[in-house]
């Protein structure tokens, strides 16, 4: 588990603003309801701007067989049948009959297999990208990302966090890099909670505020380590970032949520695709409980469908507005699940062969990599692991891990695992 | 062979006699109404038949997905199986190769998870995941849709009586139907089997398992209760007696030894004790009540099960349980030609004293 700062502020008091392509957001949320918020003028801008990445993680493992890599009829393969997808010859679960319809945009990997079978151990490390150990603690995807591509003048946080549960600054994803590189994680995908300042503080007084807390923050920096003030800082930064900008909060129009899901996964994906479209760097966005040691197959009766609508409407939406093409989309979990099924009726971890997928950004469209043997159990061919995808994603991103370095105290080190290279065959 | 025969059933006298392994998980097991055969189906594509002399086994073949369920005709010449594409197939199970006679593959959208004949033969039920009791007569044709549900149907049980059908969902819901219209007669409140947090993705729990006693008076609901997440899914293994003349609660059982998952089989013995099994990460335990005591009278500790059914011979009862294979849990711990799928196991107990040899 990631422990999130204790000492981060709870009461982010601040707001931002991308004027134009907010102002558009605001319009279509008030009248569009289905499809992509964005104005096709604001659309295009957003594409001429930058990459962002989209990060969906589904925490605990979703399997693989009841999802990428089905194996109906086999010794392994669970109770589901397997559908046909706009891809001639590919199957995915019957639980995927959303994203099936859209696979014409998707790259899926197969051939995932890594080496942590542990969540404690194994979130970080597939989020850090499994690098060499070289004595530091490497920052995880998103941080990476604010510190190699990010904008220190932006007018919205890099790296933002949608999760369930609770919210606050979380420095400790930016590992070396420094505090400042963390994430601002949105409990439940809400706003930091007193967004609003109150009507009776005026510019004038906000600035003498700010002051005297500038000025408090200077004799709390004496005697504490620096990272520490730092999350302090920069929480209070990314607080600024967003008190301005309500409207990335408002509610969803019903026909939003009834094309996405009005579950939590529904609503945070929807919430992940206003900050991306405002032009939010990075944003991780969090599911929990995927890990259905007991009871797997009712579980994921139950789950995929939750994962199926959102993913396959959000890239539907981004492929409509050309958004898939600047906004690289990774769906993950930390491992798959066993192809054995235990006492509970339940998978375990599997970090010998899983899936995972990849849309948009200069990722090849329509296309599986790799496969599994028969039963689904091991890989058949090349297998990818953590640092494969960090080297395709950076390249994707127009970072090259093999010139680009991070350099640590003069300490130069590799952006991705040294042994590790791009896939070239997710590539356009 | 040991005699069964006038042997006085006392269950803190069980002991095992046999079991029958296959290399697939059972989920159900029945014996036949004449007793000579049991068969067992579940995490697998066919049911298999064991000769209750000879241990002989056959395979019936031809499900396209996992069984869900079985249930034995009066007849004594036809099984019922459903499985979880939804189809519902009728065998001839007496024959050296069993023989399908008919199947409707799609009798339920989605699942088709349990399966129950009536006591005079006429009627079959099913139930799955469309939420729906179908009611067929024993030749394949469908005679009434039963809605209302609102979650998965995980268990069913024709009333002895035979006038009566009840069905349990998993959002801890039984509805008690009247026969043979279909007509809803009442719901009883089991949501104590049912959890659903915040914080879940999905429902948890629910009506696992069903039994009527021999008075026809106590209906005995199996599950769990508790649920502390939907990953894991681990809970607290529950059985709620209600009286089916008033409908409400009367009891509360619970297992002696320590288990997370549900009551997933329960069977009414002569004398009124009932008998369940559970499942457990870390194992559970076939469990003998007498019905005005919470705790069991008498425990046998186990791997998790799943299915209990009792000879008619009224002295025998079959457990199917799990068996590892090998090492379970997180990681391959095996190379690829030694990784196989964990077992299934029935477990065949005598209920009384072991006779002197």
């Amino acid at each position: 588990m990631i422990r999130e700062n204790p000492h981060a502020c709870g009461s982010l008091q601040h707001d931002v603003s991308r004027r134009q392509a907010l102002g558009a957001l605001a319009g279509a949320a008030a009248g569009v309801g289905a499809g992509s918020l964005l104005s096709p003028l604001v659309a295009e801008q957003l594409k001429s701007q930058q990459k962002q990445v989209l990060l969906i993680w589904l925490d605990g493992g979703m399997s693989q067989l009841e999802s990428w890599d089905p194996k109906p009829g086999t010794e392994f393969g669970g109770p589901f049948r397997s559908i046909p997808t706009t891809l001639p010859g590919v199957h995915v679960s019957e639980l995927m009959p959303n994203t099936a319809r859209q696979m014409q945009h998707l790259a899926v990997v197969r051939s995932m297999s890594t080496k942590d079978e542990n969540h404690s151990s194994g979130v970080p490390r597939i989020l850090r990208g499994d690098p060499k150990n070289r004595g530091v603690t490497y920052p995880y995807m998103g941080s990476a990302m604010a510190h190699l591509k990010g904008e220190a003048d932006s007018e919205l946080p890099n790296y933002i966090w949608v999760k369930p549960g609770s919210g606050g600054f979380i420095w400790q994803h930016a590992g070396f890099l420094g505090a400042k590189y963390g994430a601002l994680a949105l409990g439940d995908g809400k706003p930091p909670v007193y967004i609003n300042r109150p009507p009776e503080i005026d510019d004038a007084r906000d600035t003498a505020r700010n002051d005297i807390r500038k000025q408090l923050n200077r004799r709390f920096r004496t005697g504490r380590r620096e990272a520490e003030v730092e999350a302090y800082d920069y929480s209070f930064q990314m607080a600024e970032k967003l008190i301005r900008r309500k409207d990335l909060f408002s509610d969803f129009a019903p026909k939003q949520l009834e094309r996405y899901g009005s579950h939590p996964l529904g609503r945070h994906i929807l919430q992940s695709k206003r900050l991306i479209e405002a032009g939010v760097l990075f944003v991780q966005c969090h599911s929990y409980h995927w890990d259905t040691h007991g009871d797997n197959f009712n579980m994921h009766l139950d789950l995929v469908p939750q994962i199926d609508k959102p993913f396959a409407a959000l890239v539907e939406d981004w492929h409509e507005s050309g958004l898939l093409d600047n906004v690289l989309v990774l769906l993950m979990s930390e491992f798959g699940r066993t192809p054995k099924i235990n006492q509970r009726l339940g998978r375990d971890h599997w970090p010998e062969a899983w899936s995972l997928c990849l849309a948009g950004c200069g990722m090849k469209r329509g296309l599986v990599l790799g496969e599994t043997t028969p039963n689904g159990a091991w890989v058949d061919g090349t297998e990818y692991d953590i640092g494969h995808i960090f080297h395709t994603v950076f390249k994707a991103m127009d970072i090259d891990p093999l010139t680009i370095e991070y350099h640590n105290n003069d300490q130069p080190l590799p952006i991705a695992h040294d042994d590790c290279a791009v896939i070239k065959e997710l590539l356009a | 062979m040991i005699k069964t025969v006038r042997m006085q059933l006392d269950v803190t006298k069980a002991w095992t006699e046999r079991k029958f392994q296959w290399e697939r998980q059972v989920t159900a097991c029945h014996f036949s109404p004449c007793g000579n055969y049991l068969v067992a189906g579940g995490v697998d594509f066919a049911l298999q038949r064991w000769d209750m002399e000879s241990d002989e086994r056959v395979s019936l073949e031809g499900h396209p997905s996992w069984v869900g369920d079985l249930a034995f005709h009066p007849d004594r010449q036809r099984l019922y199986s459903v499985d979880y594409h939804g189809g519902l197939f009728c065998w001839d199970y007496r024959e050296a190769a069993p023989r399908l006679l008919w199947k409707k593959e799609d009798a339920h959208q989605g699942w088709a998870r349990r399966v129950a004949v009536s006591p005079d033969g006429k009627l079959v039920a099913t139930g799955g995941n469309d939420q729906v009791v179908c009611l067929w007569s024993d030749r394949g044709k469908k005679v009434a849709e039963l809605a209302g549900h609102e979650g998965y149907i995980f268990s069913l049980l024709f009333h002895p009586g035979g006038k009566g059908l009840f069905s349990g969902d998993q959002r801890g819901v039984v509805r008690e139907w009247k026969l043979p219209a279909g007509k809803e007669v009442r719901q009883l409140d089991l949501t104590v089997l049912h959890t659903r947090l915040e914080n879940f993705l999905a429902h948890v729990g629910g009506v696992r398992s069903l039994a009527v006693d021999e008075t026809g008076k106590m209906l005995a609901c199996g599950g769990m209760t508790n649920a502390k997440s939907n990953a894991f899914c681990p809970g607290d293994p529950l059985v709620v007696l209600v009286d089916l003349a008033t409908g409400e609660e009367k009891m509360r059982l619970t297992p002696s030894e320590k288990a997370d998952g549900p009551v997933n089989g329960l069977q009414f013995l002569p004398g009124g004790i009932l008998a369940g099994i559970g499942e457990g990460a870390s194992g559970a335990s076939l469990a003998f009540w007498k019905t005005d005591q919470e705790k069991p009278i008498h425990s046998i500790k186990m791997n998790s099960g799943y299915a209990v059914d009792l000879h008619p011979d009224g002295l025998r009862l079959a457990v199917s349980r799990f068996e590892t294979n090998g090492r379970s849990g997180n990681g391959r711990h095996s190379t690829p030609e030694t990784y196989t799928s964990n077992d299934g196991v029935v477990e065949i107990y005598h209920l009384h004293e072991k006779p002197a040899e």
